[in-house]
């Protein structure tokens, strides 16, 4: 059979990515800016910034990929573009991107949800393996989905209000850690000891969750402590959180494989680079036998190459999208 | 020599082939919310009509701003994507040149956009000779300054003004690009929108007032 590559192109949020992969498994050369330093002056992603900052990079950001892959766009079979969600302004650019090339190469257009690429990161390490559930924690997600074939998406719940990481970066805020807060609290959390008593939100059965709350109890508490003249125990309260994070993401994810009778787990998304989280779903899933991937760090985070792989699949079920794709901030996985 | 015009700096598309010094074909259409789902599309059928594959096209002349931030990044991107990819030449012009230089008139011709909030970005010419260069500013202040000229002036716009002399701006994309088509071509990586304006984010950070 003839080899597929497929070009990617992701630019949702405050990252300029090209990738190219062969079959949906194979990377061949992925190139990722990341705008985190710019948005760091400011506590988190500026839309309008991160819009400017696409527009500037693009078409290095392409020349680089296909040098790296030594190869031509002629070469290409088909183009996946993030169409959403995401940031309106910045998805536009790569969605212009995609639309053009595709004119001008004459190549089909395969549009690709944001969250099915993060699912497909975990492709990239390891071929799926059905049925699945999916939990997906980044910045903008929080969501559990069951899978049963290639693109084949049941969403069984999601977040009601803050997503995960955005719930970790609101609490790094408070306690004055610098942005992106996610990846600094899950340090401080491995050398703290949970001694703040935080409550587990949305503690039912459904497969829902909410952060708001938690954010909220975070935020008081500080306040609270500031107001008794006492030291916040940054390290202490890191872990408390953490903890009452893994807690019920734990919870409901192992509750899912039991209720759907699945033996495949995948974290995907940004929030799975947090070991805390990996590291309490590691030792779930040895105790009960679920076979468990999660991407390299490098997948984890907004990057093109999950996109090429989720297009590849998409593109094989015949999904094309003609030159008036239009970018969508908010869409249903399906 | 075939040359591709594209302005995409307000809520129209403003696009058109110039070949040989005739214009073979244009388009000029208002789009409310949905510019960026058609501008390619409209372009793509432009070309087709004339006959044309992409590759035909000798030179892009793209308008870079200023206007809706959203609106320059469209015919940006495609004119960037279109220039780097296929190795043609580009230039960019500013939107308010392209409205000057599209009417006739001995008066002083004074394009203005919209920039909400009581701003507009605008311009000042008089017989091809720069008064005022391109910039943000306020309404008010920029009638203050005009009447201090003491000399007739029109408006050219596309959007609506509570304003006498106002021409509705109706590009002549012939002349526009017969005006610029041997400006210097930019390297495709390095052109940039000209916003004339940081975003709100960078001003608070800055303490920048516009306040002039």
């Amino acid at each position: 059979m003839k080899d597929i590559y497929i070009l990617g192109i992701e630019s949702s949020c405050d990252e300029t990515s090209f990738s190219i992969v062969k079959n949906g498994t194979e990377e061949i050369a992925t190139v990722i800016s990341s705008q985190i330093d710019i948005h760091k002056n400011y506590g988190g992603v500026v839309p309008e910034i991160a819009s400017r900052a696409h527009i500037k990079n693009i078409t290095f950001v392409l020349e680089e990929c296909l040098e790296k892959a030594n190869m031509t766009m002629e070469e290409i079979d088909a183009i996946a573009v993030t169409y959403g969600p995401g940031l309106i302004g910045s998805l536009l650019v790569g969605v212009e991107a995609a639309k053009t090339l595709a004119y001008l190469y004459n190549k089909p257009l395969v549009p690709v949800h944001h969250i099915s690429g993060h699912i497909y990161a975990n492709n990239l390490v390891k071929r799926l393996e059905f049925p699945l559930i999916a939990l997906v924690i980044s910045g903008g997600h929080t969501e559990l989905i069951y899978m049963d074939k290639d693109y084949s998406f049941k969403k069984l719940g999601g977040t009601l209000d803050d997503a995960v990481g955005e719930c970790y970066d609101k609490v790094g805020r408070v306690i004055d850690v610098e942005y992106p807060g996610g990846p600094i609290i899950d340090k401080m959390a491995s050398i703290g000891k949970h001694t703040y008593d935080l409550p587990i939100p949305l503690n039912d059965d459904s497969y829902n969750f909410s952060f708001s709350g938690l954010k909220s109890a975070v935020i008081n508490l500080v306040h609270n402590e500031k107001q008794r003249g006492n030291n916040i125990r940054k390290e202490d309260l890191a872990k408390s959180f953490q903890d009452v994070v893994v807690d019920v993401l734990t919870k409901k994810t192992m509750h899912a494989l039991k209720e759907y009778n699945v033996k495949n787990l995948i974290l995907a998304g940004g929030v799975a680079a947090n070991k805390g989280i990996r590291n309490k779903f590691q030792e779930l899933c040895e105790e009960n036998k679920i076979n468990y991937t999660f991407p390299s760090i490098k997948y984890a985070t907004d990057n093109a190459a999950m996109i090429a792989s989720s297009g590849y699949y998409a593109f094989k079920l015949g999904r094309r999208a003609d030159l008036t794709l239009n970018p969508l901030s908010t869409d249903e996985l399906k | 020599m075939k040359i591709l015009y594209i302005d995409t700096s307000t809520n129209y598309l403003y696009t058109g082939i110039v070949c040989d010094d005739k214009l073979l074909s244009e388009v000029k259409k208002k789009f409310d919310h949905d510019l960026s789902k058609y501008a390619l599309y409209e372009i793509s059928k432009m070309l087709e009509k004339c006959n044309l594959q992409p590759n035909d096209i000798d030179k892009i002349i793209v308008v870079n701003g200023p206007g809706s931030f959203t609106g320059i990044r469209i015919g940006m991107t495609i004119a960037k994507l279109y220039a780097f990819s296929l190795k043609k030449e580009i230039i960019t012009i500013s939107s308010l040149d392209a409205m000057r230089v599209s009417i006739k008139s001995s008066n002083i011709i004074v394009p203005i956009i919209d920039a909400r909030r009581g701003y507009v970005y605008a311009s000042v010419y008089k017989n091809n000779q720069v008064l005022i260069p391109d910039q943000y500013i306020k309404l008010d202040t920029l009638l203050q300054k005009l009447n201090d000229m003491k000399e007739e002036y029109i408006f050219v716009t596309n959007n609506k003004f509570n304003l006498a002399n106002i021409n509705s701006y109706n590009p002549d994309i012939l002349t526009i690009v017969e005006t610029y088509k041997n400006n210097k071509a930019i390297n495709p990586h390095l052109i940039e929108p000209n916003y004339l304006k940081l975003t709100e984010a960078e001003e608070n950070l800055q303490g920048i007032s516009y306040d002039n």
